[in-house]
């Protein structure tokens, strides 16, 4: 574990912030996907968190992987859609956007929590280097 | 602080006037420095000055891959930059403070 360990593990948290962005991006950017309802829907992403164990003095957090939404999704009635069935229906992704939205101010403030620990981790640090000044 | 520790100061000459020039990153060079003054003061020093070698190298990298377009997370280098800069400082304040200790000893009367 090295002096500036916090730089890394908070690093860890930005990066995880970040990839939460991306897949929130993609969900939202793919609302409108249609699909024929004999294919699967758009399957939302979300993004699974798991901490990096503290007893191996590592610390931090790593994207385990991601979690794939409803590929059901919903069968709606699209006629004028060229995808559209024999019964006029097509397939949409099951993704709500106001949950989308809530999810991506989550991790706007995660991105922004972990960068005002670095912000302060860098104080304390300098304050630190002060100490030994014109003692 | 016994005397005898600070006869350890002396062996930090090889540093500052090193036979051969020194490549950037040669680690074991850095290395043979340090075996030198043994387990003393400037073996902490010259560890401390490889340590600011790599975390230098890791920030420099980054800033590269910066202005190449190559970065994939951003964060990454202002991390590495942060890093690399209290490393610096704390490197040069620790080396100001063994030179003041060094002309204290020097301007004692003997």
């Amino acid at each position: 574990m090295s002096a500036f360990d916090i730089f890394r593990i908070s690093g860890s948290g930005i990066e995880l912030s970040q990839k939460w962005m991306d897949a929130v991006s993609d969900n939202i950017a793919n609302i409108n996907t249609v699909r024929r309802t004999s294919d699967a829907a758009f399957q939302a992403r979300y993004i699974v968190a798991q901490s990096v164990d503290y007893g191996s003095g590592q610390g931090g957090v790593e994207v385990a992987g991601a979690a794939y939404g409803s590929a059901a999704g919903h069968v709606v009635y699209d006629p004028s859609n060229p995808l559209a069935d024999a019964q006029g229906m097509v397939r949409r992704p099951d993704i709500d956007l106001g949950d989308q939205m809530t999810q991506l101010i989550q991790a706007q403030r995660g991105y922004q929590a972990n960068i005002a620990v670095v912000e302060r981790a860098r104080s304390a640090y300098e304050s630190a280097l002060q100490l030994g000044r014109n003692v | 602080m016994s005397i005898s520790s600070i006869s350890g100061l002396t062996a930090i000459v090889p540093v500052t006037a090193p036979t051969a020039p020194i490549a950037p990153g040669d680690a074991s060079s850095a290395a043979a420095t340090a075996t030198v003054g043994g387990a003393g003061f400037s073996h902490s020093l010259a560890g401390a000055v490889d340590n600011l070698q790599q975390v230098q190298a890791k920030s420099d990298t980054l800033a590269l891959e910066a202005a190449t377009g190559q970065l994939k997370n951003p964060q990454d280098y202002l991390l590495a930059a942060s890093e690399s800069s209290l490393t610096t400082q704390l490197t040069v304040a620790i080396r100001n403070k063994a030179i003041e200790a060094f002309n204290d000893i020097m301007r004692m009367p003997v």
